[in-house]
């Protein structure tokens, strides 16, 4: 799958090919490994941060899905973001969404070739527990509520609502320089008569946990690696069990300039269970096979 | 099962709203300058668990945007104007904050 080669050559190789300039600049400055933002140093996982005081952000965030049991697939969701942080404690973020769908040959999937508005989303985070002086540990809570047109799957005209809550949570292991991040996810979602017979609200949900660890090898670059465990239900509240997935990949940020940065994670499923396929060691229906995570971001 | 992840999620809100700002103590006022690129002093005091109200006087002609990631705060201040910053009580400990149009310009805060 010689896009999917593409895309991760993309992830990973820029930046670190910007991180050796741009890291050399930085070894110039006095103040080498200040505080850092750590929302987005962990890949998937978001750490605990929230801005500061007065900060905008304007960033283009997308996250790709590639693979399934057969076929060819590729599937990507970005986000055009506008971010801001009114005061010490809360964050609130929103934009709409733009899809793309490559899909061909894939069993149970329409082919399609598509790019598309595909919602809108909003978000808000809670500072719960501050890191200080004293305290090594950041908490945030954080909700994100999303309207969808395009299914994020199969790329079908659906009307999908979900509400994605997440506790983000941080442990400065080494002083402005190891973090050790974690996320806990509750994920319920509908989707109305998404066969078109007639079959009202469909209701799933999704839960998972992860882990991860970054690296400060520059003050202006981070990486590090995190693991993932999704668990996917029919119901809204975990009612039935489909399967689960787990995702392990490498992470990296980097500082590109004063208020210029991105990100960027590449995740593979290395072990998952689909109910519907006993003895199966992958879940390629609820999940893809990989998937990748890019962002761009200037604060003004 | 509902009944018992409600159970949970309210348990969260409560625990969240639990620990919102909600002190009307009556704030410490600090004042900080910057002349030539440098705070003056470069280091300033402040209670522990008290909000603090900081004057940021900019003396140069040239702006200055004051920044502290672990304050939580990021400030432009136009040349030769005041700007002032409300912090959220703090933890006793130092804090660090700089110029961010100028990244040489370096202080601290210490709380106690």
């Amino acid at each position: 799958m010689p896009y999917v080669r593409c895309a991760r050559a993309i992830v990973f190789v820029a930046p670190f090919l910007v991180a050796t300039g741009f890291g050399a600049r930085a070894q110039d400055n006095p103040a080498f490994y200040r505080d850092v933002e750590t929302k987005y140093i962990f890949g998937f996982t978001e750490g605990s941060g929230i801005g500061l005081e007065g900060e905008k952000e304007f960033s283009l965030e997308t996250v790709a899905r590639m693979g399934k049991r057969d076929g060819r697939y590729w599937a990507s969701e970005t986000k055009l973001e506008y971010e801001f942080t009114p005061n010490q404690y809360v964050q609130f973020e929103l934009g709409p969404l733009v899809s793309t769908h490559v899909i061909k040959d894939v069993t149970d999937m329409d082919n399609r070739n598509q790019l598309a508005m595909s919602g809108f989303f909003g978000e808000v985070r809670y500072l719960l527990l501050d890191r200080g002086p004293s305290s090594p540990l950041a908490v945030t809570l954080s909700a994100e509520p999303e309207w969808h047109r395009i299914d994020e799957t199969s790329g079908a005209r659906v009307k999908n609502f979900g509400l994605e809550l997440k506790v983000n949570a941080d442990l400065e292991l080494i002083k402005n320089r190891l973090y050790l991040g974690s996320n806990l996810l509750y994920e319920p979602e509908g989707t109305h008569d998404p066969d078109g017979i007639g079959a009202g609200w469909e209701k799933e949900s999704t839960g998972g946990i992860s882990g991860a660890l970054s690296y400060r090898v520059l003050p202006s670059v981070f990486v590090g690696a995190e693991l993932w465990y999704l668990r996917h239900y029919e119901g809204a509240w975990f009612n039935t069990f489909t399967g689960d997935a787990f995702f392990l990949g490498p992470t990296a940020y980097v500082q590109l300039g004063r208020k210029v940065f991105m990100t960027a994670a590449w995740n593979v499923q290395i072990h998952g269970r689909d109910v519907d396929e006993p003895g199966s060691t992958l879940n390629l229906s609820e999940f893809s096979r990989q998937r990748g995570k890019l962002k761009l971001a200037v604060e003004f | 099962m509902i009944g018992t992840n409600a159970k949970w999620i309210f348990s969260l809100l409560l625990l969240a709203m639990s620990s919102l700002p909600t002190s009307t103590q009556q704030a410490a006022t600090v004042t900080i300058s910057v002349k030539n690129h440098r705070f003056q002093p470069a280091q300033i005091q402040a209670p522990a668990r008290v909000p603090i109200e900081l004057h940021v006087k900019n003396l140069d002609p040239t702006p200055m945007e004051f920044e502290s990631v672990s304050l939580r705060v990021e400030k432009v201040v136009a040349g030769n104007s005041e700007g002032i910053i409300r912090l959220r009580p703090l933890d006793p400990g130092t804090y660090n904050f700089f110029d961010d149009f100028n990244q040489a310009t370096n202080g601290t805060l210490v709380i106690k």
